[in-house]
């Protein structure tokens, strides 16, 4: 029987081997293709999964079952461990070469057939948006920039980033919910 | 209504804040019930973003490393992070090179240079090298800008390729705060398929140890800074590239492509 994500994390702190490795099975896929979409570089990638499982094992991080899936959790503690790892690197990292980098989404546990699903709708949505939209999540996710590093970016008032980001996101929930609804009807 | 402390908001999700705004912020976060919702907001609005990601294939043996090194208690992050250990073993790649085609054999070590002294300061062994355009270059990396004083150049080799081979490379030892920083600069090398690697190896009597490990680019270009960090005392003689089936070789299993004595 397969083991709810929240078991195993639970096991793993308390320093099963076995249950962290499952753990890393279901998850390396995602977390560090997420990290690489973020940094454009493999060592860095890797470097970022090593330190969210130590977080885990050494039980740095904890997860709280009321706030949320443990996989938005997970992502969440990936991402800032990406930035946090971006802020030390200072340079932006080089970009691979793409023969290198892209491979076809082999999916082979549930985590990742849920991840294909979702990506090709995320990305249709976010195609749909304006290429401002699109410029202000890719500095403010994806880059992890701060405030006024997006101002000077994107030549806007600072005060005005907060409420950019927002209506940016909303407009991505508004064309991933058509998307969604589109996709249940046709059913393709 | 916004307090100035309510502008922290994007920053504190996006871990920008000092250790002491993070927790003025968290503080704030307890009360302002405005925050909280956005705060929430943000994560809800954000969580389908990770998927959109790529699927790209972990580098072999990733999960050994990690995993091994996760258990084997290289624990203490948060902490300073163990330089050198085990960042030094990683396959190098390069994407842009730096103006290939003009005065290639004066100016390309400079950019090395740049690249060896920004890993110092960060004050991380990792054998990553950023190479920027020249026009990208900030001030902070311009290379007249570093102190040139901080580094010696205690060597500069150039190999010689093996018959039948047609590859350039380049090898200079940099004395940095009592180590040596072993910099290979490649062009021309022949293109590599699958998870094969670029190694390089320094020799003492025949004996090989491994001295960084890079992958070429599409032009053919490879560079590697290693961080030369034996056990015992060596006197190496020789220094090789060879090309290898993965990253783990501890071996040349490949034929020497290039190779000088030191």
């Amino acid at each position: 029987m397969r083991e709810h994500d929240v078991e195993l994390f639970n096991r793993a702190q308390a320093q099963d081997e076995h249950a962290l490795e499952l753990l890393y099975d279901r998850y390396e896929k995602l977390l560090f293709s997420f990290s690489f979409r973020m940094t454009k570089n493999k060592f860095l990638a890797e470097e970022v999964v090593q330190d969210v499982f130590t977080k885990i094992w050494s039980r740095q991080r904890n997860f709280d079952e009321s706030k949320g899936k443990f996989s938005s959790w997970l992502l969440t503690v990936t991402r800032n461990a990406t930035i946090d790892m971006l802020r030390k690197k200072k340079e932006t990292p080089y970009e691979l070469d793409e023969r290198d980098a892209l491979h076809d989404l082999g999916p082979s546990t549930e985590e990742q057939i849920e991840w294909k699903e979702r990506s090709e709708q995320v990305r249709e949505a976010v195609g749909q948006l304006t290429g401002d939209q699109q410029e202000i999540i890719e500095l403010f996710y994806f880059k992890g920039m701060s405030q006024s590093k997006i101002a000077e970016s994107c030549e806007i008032p600072l005060g005005t980033v907060k409420g950019r980001v927002r209506l940016a996101l909303k407009h991505l929930r508004n064309k991933l919910s058509q998307v969604n609804e589109r996709g249940g009807q046709d059913d393709v | 209504m916004m307090s100035n402390t309510c502008d922290l908001l994007l920053d504190y999700f996006n871990n920008q804040l000092t250790k002491e705004q993070e927790e003025e912020f968290e503080l704030h976060l307890l009360e302002c019930e405005e925050c909280q919702e956005e705060l929430a907001e943000l994560q809800q609005l954000t969580e389908d973003l990770p998927y959109s990601s790529e699927a790209i294939d972990p580098p072999s043996g990733m999960k050994q490393r990690v995993l091994s090194n996760v258990i084997n208690g290289t624990n203490t992050p948060e902490t300073e992070p163990e330089p050198e250990k085990q960042e030094q073993e990683k396959v190098t790649s390069i994407n842009e090179w730096n103006e290939p085609s003009r005065s290639k054999k004066k100016s390309w070590y400079k950019p090395l240079i740049a690249a060896v002294l920004t890993l110092s300061l960060i004050g991380n062994g990792a054998a990553l090298i950023y190479l920027s355009n020249d026009e990208e270059t900030s001030p902070t990396t311009k290379p007249e800008e570093t102190e040139p004083s901080l580094d010696t150049i205690q060597k500069m080799l150039s190999l010689s390729p093996s018959e039948g081979v047609n590859a350039e490379a380049t090898a200079m030892m940099i004395e940095q705060n009592n180590k040596t920083n072993l910099v290979i600069q490649a062009s021309d090398l022949p293109e590599l398929e699958g998870e094969e690697t670029y190694q390089v190896w320094v020799l003492e009597d025949g004996k090989p140890y491994r001295a960084g490990t890079f992958v070429s680019n599409a032009n053919g270009n490879g560079a590697v800074s290693y961080l030369m960090n034996y056990q015992g005392k060596h006197q190496f003689d020789t220094i090789a590239i060879t090309k290898e089936p993965n990253a783990n070789s501890q071996k040349p299993k490949g034929d020497i492509l290039l190779s000088s004595p030191i």
